[in-house]
């Protein structure tokens, strides 16, 4: 009985990973066959980079790919310094209101980003940030989740450590940037994969609130880019996505270690 | 000495919520002198220590530093420096970089950040550890970081919290000495909390015995352990501690008193002539002399002291003879009464 469960548990993992991974599975051999061998799984068929220079001409990547890179950035940017001086207020300083406060914070957690949209849109609109990567970014610098995680993290570092910057001559902002920062470096880490990854995958929002191929970020590009008018070619889809999703992945098979224990230490999963 | 206190707290009280914390906490501290808040744990030492330092804010009177009214001061303009009970080192600095924290954030040129701490190196005997993590260090390594930031930057005040507790027993004797010949050779005045009687006895110039929130006596060593102002600080101090007789067993003394005896004081008598016939208890053997905790119905923390090794079977009934002139008379509330 026992070991039928272990054997079961093992299985369902094991169908569980094969059907996650079996489209990305799908596109990289497809991304390396002509279009009849990828569709007629030809596994004697000849590997080619055509499909990767076919659609590499069709689009600006390059531009794409610098859009999304420099949105990930700002986004990073603007959320590292939002939740630090949010998180720190929200643990260690006290001012009337702050539980409710909090708890209002909070509560944006519930609410799906979808649902702002159209409120947002509004707000980038009469900002004058339409169809720019700081209107794209700016709803999200702003996260709930991010000011959660700090405030945890700064909450978890000792109020001695805190006193003695004091008493050596910090001021609260010397404090900030010199004890807790430092201390919630694992914490930093791991949040920043989950915000690249997020904002790199990111859709809906960018497709509304851009317009030009000078803002659009790699994910809307991609989905016009094979959009049905365009004619579909599923080896050249494939070879344009795995092109876009190909440095995030990269990125995390490098960084796989440090990402685990990021993650472990800060205790998000 | 200068002609005016270096620190003085006037009037100090600091309250939790309503709770009380501290009262009429007045003090004065010369410079250059050693002095040891000593009392029970929650009496209030430690929270005098933090308002001093700036980490809490009080609630009455005023704290001058050097001349100075510093009570509204943060901590980090106080000019002192201070060593945590837990240490409080960062543990993402090296060991050079937690010394010359404090001189960083307050500008000091590199080369003398660099000379200021080779010196501290050298002083806590620690030199070639720069480079360490403090969780590469032993308990008493750390110790001795957390002493070298605190006089690094010539700060002439220094304030520790318990600074050994987390040693063990061999260790904090050495330190003990170590933290009073540091203290000696810079000239530096130091606060020190503690709640080990032994530890504000051997280093301190000036005891300031607390509890509950007050001060009960302040006085040097030698004052404390002779002159107790209160059955309170007779109990704490000293060890063993005074021994509080109640008067009336006691010919020659009135009712409702209560006389104070030090174990050195007490001496075994001939069966029926002594002052006293006790049961004893136990032998505690020391080596150089043996304490015989003695019993009486009307009197606690009867203690013997005999030289050498002494063992008489725990129930046995003895007699014992107290030094006259010696004795200390505390009235009902337990204040001691002025001999003459």
């Amino acid at each position: 009985m026992n070991r039928l469960s272990r054997h079961l548990d093992s299985f369902g993992a094991i169908l569980l990973a094969v059907i996650w991974i079996a489209p990305l599975l799908f596109a990289f051999w497809a991304a390396f066959h002509s279009t009849t061998d990828a569709v007629n799984f030809n596994l004697t068929s000849r590997l080619t980079l055509d499909n990767f220079r076919v659609a590499w001409d069709g689009a600006p990547w390059l531009r794409y790919f610098m859009n999304t890179f420099l949105l990930v950035t700002i986004v990073l940017i603007g959320q590292f310094i939002i939740t630090t001086l949010a998180g720190f207020a929200f643990a260690q300083v006290s001012f009337p209101g702050k539980d409710f406060i909090f708890i209002l914070v909070l509560l944006q957690l519930f609410i799906l980003p979808e649902v702002l949209i159209v409120e947002n849109y509004a707000m980038v609109s009469r900002l004058g940030l339409f169809d720019s990567l700081l209107g794209v970014g700016m709803p999200y610098m702003a996260s709930a989740f991010g000011i959660f995680l700090m405030r945890q993290a700064f909450k978890s570092v000792p109020i001695e450590l805190d006193e003695a910057a004091r008493i050596e001559g910090c001021g609260w902002f010397g404090v900030l940037l010199k004890v807790y920062v430092p201390l919630a470096k694992p914490t930093y880490l791991a949040y920043a994969l989950v915000s690249v990854s997020t904002h790199w995958n990111n859709f809906l929002w960018p497709l509304i609130v851009t317009n030009s191929d000078k803002t659009r970020p790699l994910t809307v590009g991609l989905s016009i880019f094979g959009a049905p008018e365009n004619g579909v070619d599923i080896s050249i889809i494939s070879a344009a996505t795995i092109m876009s999703v190909a440095p995030l992945l990269i990125a995390f098979l490098v960084f796989q270690r440090q990402f685990v224990q990021a993650f472990l230490r800060t205790g998000i999963k | 000495m200068s002609a005016q206190p270096f620190v003085v707290l006037d009037g100090i009280a600091k309250r939790w919520k309503g709770a009380l914390g501290v009262q009429d906490i007045c003090l004065t501290i010369e410079e250059g002198s050693f002095v040891a808040l000593l009392g029970p744990s929650g009496c209030g030492k430690s929270t005098t220590l933090r308002l001093l330092a700036g980490l809490e804010t009080p609630d009455e009177g005023r704290i001058m530093i050097d001349g100075a009214d510093v009570t509204h001061r943060p901590a980090s303009a106080r000019n002192l420096s201070m060593v945590f009970q837990s240490y409080a080192l960062f543990p993402h600095l090296s060991v050079a970089e937690n010394v010359m924290f404090g001189m960083k954030v307050r500008r000091v040129p590199k080369a003398e950040r660099l000379r200021s701490l080779h010196r501290a190196m050298e002083i806590t005997g620690l030199l070639g550890f720069e480079d360490r993590k403090p969780n590469e260090l032993s308990g008493g390594q750390r110790q001795r970081v957390a002493l070298a930031r605190a006089i690094v930057a010539g700060q002439r005040l220094c304030l520790m919290d318990e600074p050994l507790s987390n040693l063990d027993a061999k260790l904090r004797h050495a330190v003990r000495k170590d933290i009073k010949k540091l203290q000696q050779d810079l000239g530096i005045t130091v606060v020190y909390v503690t709640h080990d009687q032994t530890e504000a006895m051997s280093m301190a110039d000036k005891v300031v015995l607390m509890r509950d929130g007050e001060i009960q006596q302040i006085g040097t060593p030698e004052q404390l352990y002779s002159q107790p102002e209160n059955t309170f600080a007779a109990e704490f101090v000293g060890a063993p501690p005074m021994a509080l007789i109640d008067g009336a067993a006691l010919p020659g003394f009135s009712d409702g008193h209560t006389i104070g005896v030090r174990a050195e004081n007490i001496v075994l008598a001939e069966t029926g002539q002594g002052d006293l016939q006790c049961r004893v208890t136990d032998c505690e053997f020391l080596g150089a002399e043996t304490f015989i905790g003695l019993q009486h119905p009307q009197a606690r923390g009867l203690t013997l002291k005999v030289a050498g090794l002494k063992n008489i079977p725990a129930g046995q009934v003895i007699d014992i003879v107290l030094a006259r002139e010696t004795l200390l008379s505390f009235d009902k509330e337990g204040r001691k009464i002025p001999q003459g």
